[in-house]
C-alpha cells in the first residue's frame, strides 16, 4: 500500500487536475468565441489573423445596437422593481409569523419549477387575452416575475444572519417599525439587497425564453435578435456582440459576488 | 409579537403591505397566465376576434392519437435524465474537491470561477459551442493537429452536441448546490469515521452521500426541469435532428399558431414534471429541518 | 419611574405553560431579581413585561396603567439583552443617542445626556468607537448606558452578565448595583446564577415551571427557603426526612433531632454544620462517614456519607485542620439553624 501521506498528496493532485479539467471545459467555448471575434476570417476558418473589423462593423449595425440598448434599459427597470418588491417580501416573511406563511413561501417556487417554455407561452396567452399583448411592457412584467425569486432567495439568505435582538433593542428604545427597518435592518442587509439587484439585472439581461415569446418581431431584446440571426446563419458580428455580452455579464456577477458570500461569513 | 389584539392586527396589515406587491405581481405574471393557459387548452380556437370557438378535449386527445407526441415527450424526458445524470456524476466530484480539498482564499476564488460562466448569456454560450463543434471548427482542427491520421470531427447537429451544450449550461447548478451541501458537513464527522476504521468508499456511501443528498436532489431538479422543456439548444445544436417536445410546443406558438394545442401539450409536460418533483420532494423536505 | 405589577399572567405554548398564573409586584426604584432554572419562565415573564410576548391571560401594570394594548415602542422601557444587541453600524455615542433621537430630543440636549451617561458608566472617552472595537465588559456598559439614558419607567435586564467571564462578572455586578442606586429606576433582572441574584437584588423571586414559588429579600429566602427545591437551588442544603416523635424527629439510623416548625423534613446549610472526631453535646448530632475533603482556596468542604445520602459541611479551611482525610466522624448543628421544609 502507498504510504498515507503520499496517498493524500496524490489524491489532492488528482482532485486539482480534475477541477482544472472542469474549468477548461467550462471556459473553452467562451475563450474560442472571444478569440474568433478577433479573427479576420468571415467563416471562422483558421489560420488566425488578428483583426477588430467585426467590432467596427458592429458599431454600424443599428439593429444590434438598438436591441442592446433596449436590453439594458429593460434590465434596469426590472432591477429596480424586482429589488424593491423582493426585498419588501423577504422582510415581511422574516419578521412576521402568520397563518399561511408556509403556503406563501412555497408559491415562490413555480417560476423556477416550471419550464420557462411553459411560463413564457402562458404569459403570451394571458397578455394577449388581457390586452397587454406583446412588446416591452409585457417583457418587463415577465422578467420581474422571473427575477423576484432570485432577489428573495439572496435577501433572505442575508436576513438569516441578521440578529433579531437588534430589532427588539430598537423597539425597546421607542423606534416604530419603519425606523427600525431603516436605521437598523437595512444597513445590515444592504450587501444582500445589492447582490439581489445585480442578480435581477443578470437574469433580465440574459433572459431569452420569456423575451422570445413576449417581444414584438421588430422590437426585440438582444438575445432574441441573436437567436433569429443564428437561425438564418452565422455572422461574425454576432460573435463580437456575444463576446461583449459575456464579458459584461461576468463583470456584473463579479461585482455581485463581492456583496454576497456563498456559504461564507461576512 | 406585542401585547393586545389590536397590535397583532396592525402587524398583519404591515405584513400584508410588504407582501402584496410581490405576490400580486406573481399572480398577474404567472398564476393567472397559467390559468389562462389551462382555459386555452380546452377550447378549439383562440377566442380573439370573430372566430367561432367551443370547449373540447381534442387538444388533449391529440396527444394520444398520434404516437409522435408521446415519443417526443419520452425523448425529452430521456434527454433530461441523461443531462441530469451527467451533471451529477461530473459535478459532484468537482464540488467535493472544492469543498473539502481546497482551503482558504483560493477556494472562494475558484468557486467563483466555476460559477461565473453560469451567469453569462446562455444563448451566447450555446452559440460558442456551435463554433467549437462544427466541421472545420476548432475541435476539428485541434484533433487533427494532434492525431496522426486525418479525421473529420463534426459533432454538430447530433444528440451528442445537444447533450454537451446542455451539460455545459447546467452543470454549475449542480456544483453550486452540491458545494453548499458538502460545505455544511462537519469535517469532524469524517474524521470520526476514519478513526473508527472506515475506508473512503464507506465514508462516501454511508456518511457523505446521505448528508449531501438534499443538495444533490435540489441541483438535479434545477437541471432536469429546464432541460425537459428546452428548445433553444436542440434547435441550434441539433438542426434537423433537434426535434424535441419543447420545439414542438414552440412551433405551436410561433409557426403553426395552434395555441390551444400548444397549451394542452404544455400542461401535459407540466403534469409530468410535477409528478417527478413530487417524488423528489420528501427528500428535499428533510433538508429544511 | 414607577412601580411595576403583573397580575395573573398566563402564557402557554401548546400544552406547556411558560407562565402559570404569576402575580408579582416590583417595588418602585428597587432592584428585583428573577431567579430560576432554564425553562422556569423567568425570561418569558421579562419579555411579557417588555411587550415582546403577549400573555394569554392576565395584565401588566406600569404604575396604575395596564399596558396590554401598548406596543413595545410606546411602553418607555429600557432593556439590556443577553448579547447586548448594540447596533453594529453605529458608534457608541450614536448607539446611546438612538433612544433620545427617536423621542425627538434636541441635538444639544442629546449630546449632553449622552456624555453624562457615558461618564456614569465610566466609558467617557470611548464615544467614537464602534461596538466591535470594544471588550465584553465595555459593550455591557454601553448597553446599560443606552437603556437608561432615556429615563425609562422600568429597566429590564435579560441575563446581562452571563456572557462575561467570572472575574469580570463580579466586577460588573458591583458596577451594575452602583449605577442602579444612582439612577433609581425600577429594575427587574433575570438570571440563573443564584449567587448573582443574592448579591444584586433588593428582593428576589424564584420561578419554577412557570410558577412563582418564593419571594422576599435575599436573606429571607436564603435562610427560610420553605421547600426542598428552593433550599437546593439557592445555595446548598442537607435535607433530612424522618418520622415525627413529639417535639423531635426520628431519623433513619436511630438518631433523634429537634424538629422546628413541626415539619417532617428539615434542612441544614453546610456552613452551619460542624464536623468533629469526638462526640459533641446536644441533640442535633449524627454519625457519618467522611469520604472526601475538598480544598477550594479560602474555604473547604467535607463530603460525608450518612445513611446512603450525601452530607456536606463547609467552613474555612483551617477549621477542618484537625480532621482526618476519611473515616467515621460526628456532624452537629445548632437547632436555630435547622429549617422545616415542605415537599417540592
Amino acid at each position: 500500500m502507498i504510504a498515507p501521506r503520499l496517498r493524500t498528496r496524490l489524491v489532492g493532485l488528482v482532485g486539482r487536475l480534475y477541477l482544472g479539467l472542469i474549468l477548461m471545459f467550462l471556459y473553452a467555448p467562451i475563450m474560442v468565441m472571444a478569440a474568433m471575434s478577433f479573427n479576420a476570417s468571415e467563416f471562422y476558418q483558421l489560420p488566425f489573423e488578428f483583426s477588430t473589423m467585426w467590432y467596427v462593423q458592429l458599431s454600424d449595425n443599428d439593429a444590434i445596437l438598438a436591441a442592446a440598448l433596449r436590453s439594458i434599459w429593460i434590465a434596469l427597470i426590472v432591477t429596480v422593481v424586482a429589488t424593491v418588491l423582493g426585498t419588501a417580501a423577504s422582510v415581511a416573511l422574516w419578521r412576521y409569523d402568520f397563518p399561511g406563511k408556509r403556503v406563501l413561501q412555497v408559491l415562490l417556487f413555480p417560476p423556477i419549477a416550471i419550464p420557462w417554455l411553459i411560463t413564457g407561452t402562458a404569459m403570451l396567452i394571458f397578455f394577449f387575452g388581457v390586452g397587454i399583448g406583446r412588446g416591452t411592457p409585457a417583457v418587463i412584467v415577465g422578467h420581474v416575475a422571473l427575477a423576484l425569486p432570485y432577489v428573495i432567495v439572496v435577501v433572505t439568505a442575508r436576513l438569516a444572519t441578521f440578529d433579531r435582538t437588534l430589532e427588539e433593542a430598537a423597539r425597546s428604545l421607542g423606534a416604530r417599525p419603519w425606523l427600525v427597518t431603516r436605521a437598523v435592518m437595512l444597513p445590515w442587509i444592504a450587501p444582500g439587497v445589492i447582490a439581489g439587484a445585480l442578480f435581477a439585472f443578470a437574469v433580465s439581461f440574459d433572459q431569452f425564453v420569456i423575451s422570445y415569446f413576449l417581444s414584438e418581431p421588430g422590437d426585440s431584446t438582444l438575445p432574441v435578435l441573436i437567436y433569429t440571426a443564428i437561425r438564418k446563419g452565422f455572422t461574425p458580428e454576432i460573435n463580437a456582440i456575444s463576446t461583449i455580452i459575456i464579458a459584461f455579464s461576468m463583470c456584473v456577477m463579479l461585482i455581485a459576488a463581492q456583496f454576497t458570500k456563498f456559504g461564507g461569513e461576512r | 409579537m406585542s401585547g393586545g389584539k389590536s397590535i397583532a392586527r396592525t402587524d398583519r396589515l404591515r405584513a400584508l403591505a410588504l407582501l402584496a406587491p410581490a405576490y400580486l405581481w406573481l399572480t398577474v405574471a404567472i398564476f393567472l397566465p397559467l390559468s389562462a393557459m389551462a382555459f386555452f387548452s380546452v377550447v378549439t380556437d383562440v377566442p380573439f376576434g370573430d372566430t367561432e370557438w367551443h370547449f373540447t378535449i381534442e387538444n388533449y386527445t391529440a396527444f394520444f392519437e398520434s404516437p409522435t407526441y408521446a415519443r417526443l415527450l419520452l425523448k425529452s424526458v430521456l434527454l433530461g435524465v441523461k443531462v441530469t445524470a451527467l451533471c451529477v456524476l461530473i459535478g459532484f466530484p468537482c464540488a467535493w474537491v472544492l469543498a473539502k480539498m481546497i482551503r482558504g482564499r483560493s477556494r472562494e476564488a475558484l468557486f467563483l470561477l466555476v460559477i461565473l460562466p453560469f451567469w453569462s448569456n446562455s444563448l451566447v454560450r450555446i452559440f460558442s459551442w456551435a463554433i467549437v463543434l462544427r466541421g472545420n471548427g476548432v475541435l476539428d482542427n485541434f484533433v487533427n493537429a494532434i492525431w496522426p491520421w486525418p479525421v473529420d470531427v463534426n459533432l454538430m447537429f447530433s444528440e451528442t452536441a445537444i447533450v454537451i451544450g446542455l451539460v455545459h449550461s447546467y452543470i454549475p447548478y449542480v456544483i453550486l448546490t452540491a458545494y453548499l451541501a458538502l460545505q455544511a458537513i462537519d469535517d469532524s464527522l469524517i474524521e470520526a469515521a476514519r478513526s473508527l476504521g472506515a475506508k473512503w468508499w464507506t465514508i462516501l456511501w454511508r456518511i457523505v452521500l446521505p448528508l449531501a443528498l438534499p443538495g444533490l436532489i435540489a441541483g438535479a431538479v434545477l437541471v432536469f426541469v429546464p432541460v425537459v422543456g428546452s428548445f433553444m439548444e436542440p434547435r441550434i445544436l441539433g438542426g434537423r435532428l433537434g426535434t424535441y417536445y419543447g420545439t414542438v410546443i414552440e412551433d405551436q406558438f410561433v409557426a403553426v399558431f395552434n395555441w390551444p394545442l400548444g397549451a394542452a401539450l404544455s400542461f401535459i409536460l407540466l403534469a409530468v414534471v410535477l409528478i417527478i418533483l413530487a417524488a423528489a420532494s420528501p427528500v428535499l423536505r428533510k433538508s429544511q429541518t | 419611574m414607577s412601580e411595576v405589577r403583573v397580575e395573573g399572567l398566563i402564557k402557554a405554548y401548546g400544552p406547556v405553560r411558560a407562565l402559570d398564573d404569576v402575580t408579582l409586584t416590583f417595588p418602585d426604584g428597587g432592584f428585583f431579581g428573577l431567579l430560576g432554572p432554564s425553562g422556569s419562565g423567568k425570561t418569558t415573564l421579562l419579555r411579557a413585561m417588555a411587550g415582546f410576548v403577549e400573555p394569554d391571560m392576565g395584565q401588566v401594570f406600569f404604575g396604575d396603567r395596564p399596558v396590554g394594548d401598548v406596543p413595545v415602542e410606546a411602553r418607555e422601557i429600557g432593556m439590556v439583552f443577553q448579547n447586548y444587541a448594540l447596533f453594529p453600524n453605529m458608534t457608541v455615542s450614536d448607539n446611546v443617542a438612538f433612544g433620545l433621537r427617536v423621542r425627538g430630543i434636541a441635538a444639544g440636549e442629546t449630546a449632553k445626556r449622552v456624555a453624562d451617561v457615558l461618564d456614569l458608566v465610566q466609558l467617557g472617552p470611548l464615544g467614537a468607537r464602534k461596538p466591535h472595537e470594544l471588550s465584553g465588559g465595555q459593550r455591557q456598559r454601553v448597553a446599560m448606558a443606552r437603556a437608561i439614558v432615556t429615563r425609562p419607567r422600568v429597566l429590564l435586564l435579560d441575563e446581562p452578565l452571563s456572557a462575561l467571564d467570572k472575574a469580570l462578572r463580579v466586577d460588573m455586578q458591583i458596577e451594575l448595583k452602583r449605577i442602579q442606586r444612582e439612577v433609581g429606576i425600577t429594575t427587574v433582572f433575570v438570571t440563573h446564577d443564584q449567587e448573582e441574584a443574592l448579591t444584586l437584588s433588593d428582593r428576589i423571586g424564584i420561578l419554577r415551571d412557570g410558577r412563582l414559588i418564593r419571594e422576599g429579600t435575599p436573606q429571607e429566602v436564603y435562610s427560610d427557603p420553605g421547600d426542598v427545591f428552593t433550599a437546593r437551588f439557592l445555595g446548598e442544603a442537607n435535607v433530612l426526612e424522618g418520622t415525627p416523635a413529639g417535639a423531635f424527629l426520628d431519623l433513619p439510623g436511630g438518631a433523634r433531632v429537634a424538629r422546628p416548625d413541626g415539619a417532617i423534613r428539615i434542612a441544614v446549610r453546610p456552613e452551619h454544620v460542624a464536623v468533629s472526631v469526638d462526640r459533641p453535646d446536644g441533640p442535633n448530632i449524627l454519625r457519618a462517614e467522611l469520604r472526601q475533603r475538598i480544598f477550594a482556596g479560602a474555604m473547604g468542604t467535607c463530603v460525608m456519607d450518612w445513611e446512603g445520602q450525601v452530607f456536606k459541611a463547609v467552613a474555612r479551611h483551617e477549621d477542618f485542620a484537625a480532621l482526618p482525610e476519611s473515616g467515621p466522624v460526628w456532624v452537629s448543628w445548632s437547632e436555630r439553624h435547622a429549617r422545616g421544609l415542605t415537599a417540592d
